[in-house]
């Protein structure tokens, strides 16, 4: 490791890239040296060792004498990334323009190796920060400085593995891209399953009932289950299955009409009624709780029988959703309304023998997302039915287990609920996944 | 600051002509805001005009109208039935007649209450028959605000009528007087499935709108002029009176009793804007990547991955926020894994429990949010992803620009190009994402110095959570909720008006269309 | 069966902008009328306030004698060809063609007859259980007229039926529509860009510009006698060469001054141009290309800067000695093959033209000088 050619590459950089560098490397400078300076003060050392290189290496290891393996996995990541990229870079100048696989493996090798060494060091990070006995965001400032650091540094670098890359020829480069590729997934595919994973099999853990600090349960049974039947669970589940059943039917028809309308109708009124629900949507829509709450309450529509004033609630407003719909409409040719229309249909048939089976997927679209909202819906549900046993749908129910009060005794009884809830949902949205995404992207590109 | 023309501009350094856009940008947002400023003016001058035209029509037709139109003007749908158009006809006339019936009866009570909101409370009084106590229920306060809004809307709602009748006369008129026949009821009832299909569609939907979203915001906004609480909202004190502008004052003003409060709305207020912005910028940019991983040429098992991802978008919310809060509690799975491993000897607090530890429970917020919403960005960046012309990227590659340079040119500007709206939309939303920050932080930890007197805020409340935990839990502040949304609309407002003029200022130079 | 009557029609759009001005047309029973002109003429814009699928502003629009501007599209008996086919995509061809007979809840059976025979006429019976995605863009186009057929309605409209076709087929499509009616034998409107199919098809041709008629008349009137600039550079192909000169009298006699050239303006048109007593000045002068002759000797000297070889034919694009650019038409068949092979880029070529092929047009007002 030589700090020269460090110093070398960075002055070429900072040549191409005058400004970005500038502003970054000073950010950075002034963040390292002021951050350590004051870790320094704070455990009686010379502040001045901050700015010195190695002697602000060396303070820091005396400074956490509890882990000085800590330390020393610490500083161990910049080396690595630097001797790793250095590394390319010197074997590329001693064999300019060869061809030769080593280096690929070298490459890659490198990188993983570099992977490793960042999960060390966020490791060594936590015990650094636990040692000292510091607040979070030292914990977050020793994990990222280095990495920044490096970036910094590796920069520049980057022509030179492309360099290397373009010496081994496309097929071999892409090789060691979609490996690198993969490996990013696999490790993504990890922490997107881990949280769901660890819900089902907790939700067969018998032994106890609140949070332990291991996954595998060491007695598996069915218990939750059983309680999970003989609880409120039960009413609670028809509950949500009815208002979502009532809103995806209602609210489906709603937003069609409405969309539909807005989309080829041109009528007065037409630019200002969209502007004006613009508005309207611009207001938090928690702010008209306060008011429905006390006139659902008058109309007894509260507590314990708060579903239909649930189901009032959530179709009473869906017109405001015709967005994604509407663009989805406004791509089906209006010529073939015209055509229709010139053959002998009236509006009413236009909408219902040619434009509605035309629009297949954005009606499965309304009518799957109408469907699935009432499930994770928490705040109206939580207000309306003022956590009344009776009248709750799943999500205010298994929010209340997890209430200080409750969750010893059912963390586990939310598990498994949350596996009954989750499984039929997941299941319809994964079979219609392909309507999903259309309507998602439609209404993305529409805005 | 200096205007550039198009040929110095292209003159300027690399470094400069970044200065110089950004400036722009910048100096852009008080044009923008004036603009806005001046749309609005614009707007009501020409509502007050058209609002002038309209009485000029009204009389013109009072003046120059038949006998039968003259008589309308009285007794609305007169014109239509002595015209022949009866269905019409009686319609006004039933509409007319019930809202004077309302009027008599309810209309004209509310009315008469709403500007002082009602005198008075419930009171114990004597029974002589019993020769007890009881209570007699007085005025109630909300019931009034709430009828009176609804007799205004209903007042606004017989104008128009009245209007619309006026203009028919007129039009009725002027038919027969080219001798054409007039529409009958039958062609009316025909037409709402044909020509004025619109009107059958609308009904139902606006309707909807118009009860539950539009009057509840009327309703809070005067609200927020008055003293409603949750103390004068039970059987012992219905009474609220409006107290001008008062909350406002207490809401914003920096000094005075209202301080506290200002200074927990400013804090809020700056989370929730720095939330919002990681929130969507996280979201937007590693979703893209992860887009562009998945659908690199080579890596197979592509369903795969993005099923994994859509799990998230399956599995309801609050399931996995919910879970995911406990995995990282005190005694959650992660700390117990962490110690198994030897990693660390106390328990990392992830939500905080304490003031200087608010730094880890908003990161944490952050991170969780990437992986409930890298998903939904994954699945829009595929699809317009695949929508990029293939020949951009082949002429690129000819020109010899790398991958890096393929992405920045080419990839990223198309993305920010459509998307444009889709990320407005989305910081608007998330500085209303009230299920992320309640159901994984609940707003903790607590901010103690800010608590105190608005109720107990945490670090990592947004505007929307904390509005949620004044109506519901700390002394049911109704009048700071709708002072809050209020707030909460004037600055999302502000936010879309600059960025919907200053946008297309940007996407003019970079047309894909 | 009809006869359509405009009368004053005209379209403004909310904007204010103005469409469609004034349009007075005529048009008699089974007459084929083709509306031509450049995009944004107002030409579909009048096909479509005919069909009712755009509100007529001021004016009427009578078919048959009745006044349609209040009545719905399906109420005023037409048939519309759409340009881009507008076949519904979830149904057969033959749901397609028979959808406006169902509307009309007639029996199947006769649906049956009625369908097999369009189809038969136009020659997709065996696509009728196919999609539409699943045909070829002539096939699609065939459709669409089939369905519009089986209406038997009183106007047929058509809204640039050809213009999604490549070259070859668009010919033998206009073949087939000169058939179709034939077959019908009712009143065709017809909107177009395309010159060519304007001429082949039309008993009478309505040039339009700007929401403007610039003239009215039967293909062979608007060739022979365009009634301004805009028609003459419009109908024909290549297009007309329009040369700024003088038109001299000398002893009762025409002569026109194109590049210094004196030309006698001789026939029909130095005849007409006397009694009507055209006095002498600056104008426009029109001469078709095919009517340019390559001369000897004498002439205009011009070099030759494109070739473009049609086959039977060479179009030589010319430019004069002050840089004006013509067109000029030449016969394969009359030339030598040392005479083609001369003609490259800047070779001297010397053209001239005779009286009787001359158009003249007024500097300012650009109106014909021998036309109403």
């Amino acid at each position: 490791m030589n700090y020269y050619a460090t110093v070398n590459n960075t002055l070429e950089f900072i040549k191409e890239n005058a400004l970005i560098v500038g502003i970054i490397a000073a950010f950075c400078v002034v963040a390292i040296t002021v951050g350590m300076w004051k870790v320094f003060q704070k455990a009686g050392k010379h502040p001045w060792m901050a700015v010195i290189p190695f002697a602000r290496d060396y303070t820091l290891t005396e400074i956490g004498s509890t882990g000085l393996i800590g330390v020393l996995a610490y500083v161990i990541l910049p080396i690595l990334g630097i001797i790793n990229l250095n590394g390319i870079r010197y074997f590329y100048d001693l064999n300019k323009g060869a061809s030769k696989p080593i280096y690929a493996i070298l490459f890659v090798l490198g990188t993983i190796f570099l992977a490793i060494a960042l999960f060390f060091h966020v490791l060594s990070s936590i015990k650094l920060s636990n040692a000292f006995e510091k607040g979070t965001g030292f914990l977050i400032g020793l994990i990222l400085l280095p990495p920044v650091f490096l970036l910094i540094l590796g920069l520049d670098q980057s022509k030179y593995v492309r360099s290397v890359s373009t010496s081994l020829g496309l097929k071999a480069s892409r090789a060691i891209s979609n490996t690198l590729i993969y490996i990013v997934l696999v490790i993504m595919a990890i922490i997107w399953l881990v949280p769901f994973v660890c819900i089902v099999l907790q939700s067969f853990r018998t032994e106890s009932t609140w949070s332990v600090g291991y996954v595998l349960p060491k007695q598996w049974g069915f218990q939750n289950y059983v309680d999970l039947w003989n609880s409120n669970f039960k009413r609670w589940y028809l509950n949500t299955f009815i208002i979502a059943l009532i809103v995806a039917a209602l609210q489906t028809i709603i937003v069609l009409c409405m969309s539909y309308t807005l989309s080829r109708f041109r009528f007065k009124l037409r630019k200002g009624l969209m502007q004006f629900m613009l508005i309207l949507g611009m207001f938090p829509g928690m702010l008209t709780m306060i008011i429905l709450y006390r006139v659902l309450k008058d109309l007894g529509l509260t507590e314990s029988h708060a579903v239909p004033g649930l189901v009032l609630v959530y179709i009473a407003s869906s017109g405001m959703g015709y967005y994604v719909s509407k663009g989805f409409f406004d791509t089906i040719p209006k010529s073939l309304d015209e055509a229709a229309r010139v053959d002998g249909a009236t509006r009413a048939q236009v909408l219902y023998k040619i434009i509605l089976p035309l629009a297949k997927p954005i009606v499965i679209y309304t009518i799957l997302t109408a469907f699935m909202a009432p499930w994770g819906d928490f705040v109206f549900a939580k207000y309306v039915s003022f956590e009344d046993p009776v009248g709750m749908n799943v999500a205010v129910g298994l929010w209340k287990w997890l209430t200080p009060d409750m969750i010893n005794q059912r963390y586990t009884m939310f598990c498994a609920g949350g596996v009954i809830v989750a499984i039929p949902v997941a299941v319809l949205f994964m079979c219609l996944q392909k309507y999903y995404v259309e309507g998602v992207t439609g209404g993305a590109v529409k805005g | 600051m200096k205007r550039y023309t198009d040929m110095e501009y292209l003159r300027l350094p690399k470094g400069r002509k970044l200065l110089y856009k950004i400036a722009a940008f910048f100096c852009a947002i008080p044009r923008a805001l004036k603009n806005g400023a001046l749309g609005i003016v614009r707007a009501i001058g020409n509502f007050f005009r058209s609002i002038g035209l309209e009485f000029a029509d009204i009389f013109k037709t009072f003046v120059n109208g038949d006998w039968k139109t003259k008589l309308s003007f009285f007794v609305m749908g007169f014109g239509n039935i002595a015209r022949g158009q009866i269905l019409r006809g009686l319609l006004f006339l039933l509409f007319e007649a019930a809202f004077i019936f309302y009027m008599i009866f309810a209309g004209a009570k509310w009315l008469s209450m709403l500007p002082s909101l009602g005198k008075v409370g419930p009171h114990e009084v004597y029974n002589a028959v019993l020769d007890t106590h009881t209570t007699e229920y007085g005025d109630n306060s909300f019931k009034i605000l709430l009828y009176g809004v609804l007799t205004v809307f209903f007042i606004v709602a017989f104008i128009y009528t009245w209007r619309v009748n006026i203009k028919q006369n007129k039009i009725a008129e002027q038919i027969l007087k080219s001798g054409k026949p007039l529409k009958s009821g039958k062609d009316d009832l025909r037409s709402l499935v044909d020509d004025s299909f619109h009107r059958t569609l609308l009904a139902l939907p606006l309707t909807g709108i118009l009860i539950f979203t539009v009057m509840p915001i009327v309703f809070m906004i005067l609200v927020a002029f008055t003293n409603y609480s949750g103390s004068n909202d039970g059987y012992f004190n219905s009474l609220f009176t409006w107290v001008g502008l008062e909350n406002f004052n207490t809401v914003l003003s920096w000094n005075g009793s209202g301080g506290v409060y200002s200074a927990t709305f400013g804090e809020v207020l700056t989370w929730t804007l720095i939330w919002a912005f990681f929130a969507t910028f996280t979201n937007y940019f590693l979703g893209m990547f992860v887009a562009m991983m998945i659908n690199k040429k080579g890596i197979r098992l592509k369903k795969v991955w993005r099923t994994i991802l859509v799990l998230t978008i399956a599995i309801p919310q609050f399931i996995s926020l919910l879970y995911v809060s406990k995995m990282f509690d005190k005694n959650g799975i992660v700390n117990g894994l962490l110690k198994d491993l030897g990693i660390i000897d106390h328990v990392i607090d992830f939500w905080g429990s304490t003031a200087h530890d608010a730094i880890l429970p908003r990161v944490m917020v952050i991170v969780i949010n990437i992986w409930i919403g890298i998903p939904y960005l994954m699945l829009i960046a595929t699809g317009i992803l695949m929508n990029i012309p293939a020949d951009l990227y082949e002429s690129a590659k000819i020109d010899g620009a790398s991958g890096w340079k393929q992405f920045s040119k080419i990839t990223l500007p198309y993305m920010l190009f459509i998307t444009g709206p889709y990320l407005l939309t989305s910081f608007t939303g998330n500085m209303n994402n009230f299920n992320v920050i309640y159901l994984l932080t609940g707003g903790n930890p607590i901010n103690n110095a800010a608590s105190s007197a608005a109720g107990s805020v945490g670090y990592t409340d947004l505007l929307i959570t904390w509005l949620f935990k004044i109506t519901t839990t700390t002394g049911t502040k109704y009048y700071m909720a709708s002072v809050i949304g209020i707030l909460v609309f004037i600055v999302v407002a502000l936010i879309s008006l600059v960025v919907y003029n200053v946008l297309p200022s940007i996407k003019n130079e970079e047309d894909f269309q | 069966m009809a006869s359509v009557k405009l009368t004053k029609v005209k379209k403004i759009y909310d904007n204010k902008v103005v469409a469609v001005h004034d349009f007075d047309l005529d048009i008699k029973d089974k007459e084929f009328v083709v509306f031509v002109g450049p995009s944004g003429c107002g030409k579909s814009t009048t096909l479509r306030m005919i069909a009712g699928l755009e509100e007529i502003s001021e004016g009427t629009v009578e078919i048959d004698g009745v006044v349609v501007n209040d009545l719905q599209p399906k109420d005023r008996n037409i048939a519309m060809v759409f340009q881009n086919y507008a076949l519904y995509p979830h149904m057969t061809v033959y749901d397609n063609i028979a959808f406006s007979l169902r509307l009309q809840k007639m029996p199947e059976d006769l649906i049956y007859e009625k369908v097999t025979k369009a189809a038969e006429i136009l020659g997709i019976t065996e696509y009728l259980m196919r999609k539409p995605r699943a045909l070829s863009g002539g096939q699609r186009q065939r459709v669409a007229i089939g369905r519009a057929m089986v209406r038997e309605s009183k106007v047929f409209l058509m809204d640039e039926p050809l213009s999604n076709l490549d070259a070859k087929l668009r010919n033998q499509m206009r073949a087939e529509i000169i058939l179709l009616r034939q077959k019908l034998n009712t009143t065709f409107i017809y909107v177009t860009h395309d010159q060519t199919e304007a001429m082949t098809l039309a008993d009478r041709i309505v040039i339009m510009k700007d929401g403007f008629i610039m003239q009215v008349g039967t293909p062979a009137e608007c060739f022979d006698m365009p009634a301004n600039l805009f028609v003459a550079e419009f109908i024909g192909a290549p297009k007309m060469n329009i040369i700024k000169c003088e038109l001299l009298k000398e002893n009762g006699r025409y002569y026109v001054t194109p590049f210094g050239a004196k030309i006698e303006v001789d026939g029909e048109k130095g005849q007409e141009l006397a009694r009507r007593d055209v006095k002498p000045g600056k104008i426009l002068l029109g001469v078709r290309p095919e009517h340019i002759t390559l001369a000897q000797q004498g002439g205009i000297p011009t070099r030759l800067e494109v070739n473009e070889m049609m086959g039977s034919e060479l179009h030589l694009h010319v430019y004069t000695e002050d840089e004006t650019r013509l067109i000029v038409r030449v016969p394969t068949i009359g030339l030598t093959n040392e005479q083609r092979k001369g003609m490259t880029y800047g070779s001297a070529l010397n053209i001239t033209f005779e009286g009787k092929v001359m158009h003249f047009f007024d500097p300012e007002t650009e109106k014909n000088m021998l036309c109403d």
